[in-house]
């Protein structure tokens, strides 16, 4: 029996995943780090679309760029339907702490208690570029114990050790001071008022970008945690931390920023969304207008639809495209009316699309991981909002 | 056809019969129906053509004889003119004689010309097609040029690609764009129910209506699968008709009689 850490039902040996709550189950007998690594990744492989970008060494991505979108697998966050527990976007935020001694010697093995944890765990990653070394330092900046080899600081995502241009991580890298794992971290720096804190596909914290009042620049070579993003235009965005606020505005970027919607949304046409790694766009589907000399263009007559649902499918390109009708229309993977049965990332049903009032609103149904409606016009945001940029999911926090 | 319309019930009969099929009727002389209006001489010389409005449920409406070289058709011009049809515009089509054979010329129309097939038919890319009260568009999907990234470097995300062969497009009236159907495969069937695409809601449309195939070279077919009311065609060029032809402008369906 396993008894699942989350919700305390027991679950047989072989379940993966809990039968009560669909966490991850991890096997009560510590089993040797190394292997219990292996499989809980090949689970994790098996399980989530390849996610290059907020995965894997940035110095691995820059020498490789133009292979990653071929290998991309859409956006690296969240749960699989086989993976359904949404805790992380629960977890308190916890960069200064030190890991505990558990989270470290589980290693990546022993992710999912990372993740329920609330500990960022700076062992998951997938690269594999990580010399297998019981070496750590701790960052300059925020005092986290990171593994040697690593190029950037998993809970700040400042870049750790000089490296050469363009090359991987040093394997043989020496620490330059070695320092008993748990030992008094060093007292941080200014703390800013405002942070960037990059989800990672599993759920967990993969690094945080400072904010300072003011305007921040976001963009590709703007930080360690944008740099590998080839999503990410140069200047994709402005975040103004004021004293209301943090102010978010497009700088006319490819991709554009996406934010995780709370309530129900009011819709105009030509906004787009993303749920899953699905990209949407909505458009108004307007009354037949007569042309100048009094013909009507002809066409199936409209059956009462009032708007369209296009999948965009690449730039200036549409796929498959799907009237609005009726009172509302439920966006999922399994059930309503409009179904992406092969996204992993869309819930059983995710989203609806509904006219009342003469508008058009878009509302989360309680999906796991979220509908993203990409910013019209700049727009002020509360702490632990979500957004998406480029590939890569971010919560912005300030105080 | 040679009928005439039973005065009481509507239905078509044949010329020599004395009683309506449909409703028993006695068919005392054969009066033509009132809705007839010829141009001309009731008889016409060989080889002229007429052509029939159809207007649904078998009744024939006016019919046209065709006897001048050209017979302009259009909302406000010619003479065979339908000032009630908006998708008509107002100088629309031309029936022409050319060598002894009536021929259908689109006269630059907003809508065009639609002519029923009476065999499968291959379609250029972006092909116009009437099925019942669906106006349908194909589209080969265009090659996969692969991740492209913009002059700043950056790669455009896009909803994940799923290969498809071709694009089905129904055209809404007002030219707005209501479905599109990507087809992975190289066939779609469309009808009522039970196809590829179905229109449930069409009553003009057969349970099993046409199919378009892709062959290898990327050629696509259209075929008709024996539906009752038949798939139409846009034409690109000018056309020889035929006796038994149908053709569609704007909302008109007519019938082509070559005597």
């Amino acid at each position: 029996m396993i008894t699942c850490n989350r919700c305390g039902k027991e679950n047989q040996d072989h379940y993966k995943f809990c039968l009560g709550c669909g966490s991850e189950l991890v096997k009560p007998a510590p089993a040797p780090a190394v292997e219990s690594s292996d499989a809980s990744m090949e689970t994790a492989r098996t399980v989530l679309p390849p996610a290059p970008m907020a995965a894997t060494m940035a110095g691995e991505l820059r020498t490789s760029s133009p292979a990653v979108p071929k290998a991309r697998g859409g956006i690296p966050w969240g749960d699989s339907p086989k993976m359904p527990a949404p805790i992380p976007f629960q977890l308190p935020p916890n960069p200064l702490a030190g890991p505990s001694a558990g989270t470290r010697s589980t290693s990546g093995g022993a992710s999912a208690v990372g993740a329920l944890g609330g500990t960022p765990g700076p062992l998951r990653v997938t690269g594999g570029a990580a010399p297998a070394s019981a070496g750590e330092i701790p960052c300059p900046t925020c005092g986290k114990m990171v593994q040697i080899g690593f190029a950037f600081c998993g809970g700040c995502g400042t870049r750790i050790a000089k490296q050469p241009s363009g090359a991987s991580p040093a394997v043989g890298g020496p620490p330059r001071t070695m320092f008993m794992a748990g030992s008094a971290a060093p007292a941080p720096v200014a703390i800013p008022r405002g942070r960037l804190i990059l989800i990672r596909p599993d759920g967990t914290e993969g690094g945080a970008h400072p904010l300072h009042d003011g305007e921040n620049l976001i963009g590709r070579g703007q930080g360690p945690l944008f740099d590998a993003d080839a999503y990410l235009s140069p200047r994709h965005a402005e975040l103004s931390l004021g004293p209301n606020g943090v102010n978010i505005r497009d700088l006319q970027s490819l991709n554009g920023i996406f934010l995780k919607i709370g309530e129900e949304e009011p819709l105009e046409s030509g906004d787009i969304f993303r749920i899953g790694q699905e990209l949407l766009r909505f458009e108004v589907i307007s009354p037949p207008q007569p042309l100048e000399d009094g013909t009507e263009v002809m066409g199936t007559p409209n059956p009462g639809f009032w708007g369209r649902l296009s999948v965009i499918v690449g730039r200036d390109v549409d796929g498959s495209a799907f009237p609005l009708f009726g009172e509302s229309i439920v966006l999922g993977r399994e059930r309503g009316d409009i179904l992406f049965p092969e996204d992993g990332y869309v819930s059983g049903t995710h989203t609806r699309i509904s006219l009342h009032d003469d508008r058009v609103f878009l509302s989360d149904l309680g999906s796991s991981n979220g509908t993203f409606l990409r910013l019209r016009q700049e727009r002020t945001v509360a702490t632990g909002s979500f957004m998406l940029m480029g590939q890569q999911l971010f919560r912005l926090e300030f105080r | 056809m040679s009928g005439k319309l039973c005065p009481t019930c509507g239905a078509e009969v044949p010329a020599d019969n004395r009683f309506c099929g449909s409703c028993g009727n006695k068919i005392d002389a054969p009066s033509a129906p009132a809705k007839t209006m010829f141009f001309g001489a009731s008889q016409q010389p060989p080889g002229r053509a007429k052509l029939t409005v159809i207007k649904g449920e078998g009744v024939d409406g006016v019919t046209y004889l065709l006897n001048a070289t050209e017979h302009l058709a259009g909302r406000n011009e010619g003479a065979i003119m339908f000032p009630e049809d908006p998708l008509l515009s107002p100088r629309h089509a031309n029936f022409v004689y050319r060598d002894g054979k009536l021929h259908v010329v689109d006269e630059g129309s907003v809508n065009g010309v639609f002519i029923r097939i009476k065999a499968p038919v291959s379609l250029a890319p972006g092909a116009l097609f009437l099925i019942g009260e669906q106006l349908l568009q194909i589209d080969p999907s265009p090659p996969d040029l692969g991740p492209q990234p913009d002059s700043e470097g950056t790669y455009f995300y896009a909803s994940p690609k799923r290969p498809s062969k071709m694009k089905l497009i129904q055209r809404l009236r007002g030219g707005e764009v209501g479905m599109i159907y990507r087809s992975r495969s190289d066939t779609i069937s469309i009808g009522r129910e039970g196809n590829d695409v179905n229109f449930l809601d069409d009553p003009f449309i057969s349970g099993r209506h046409a199919q378009i195939t892709m062959n290898a070279e990327g050629l696509i077919t259209l075929t008709d699968l024996g539906s009752k009311n038949g798939t139409f065609v846009r034409i690109n060029d000018d056309l020889a008709l035929d006796h038994g032809d149908h053709v569609f402008l704007g909302q008109q369906l007519l019938r082509v009689e070559v005597t």
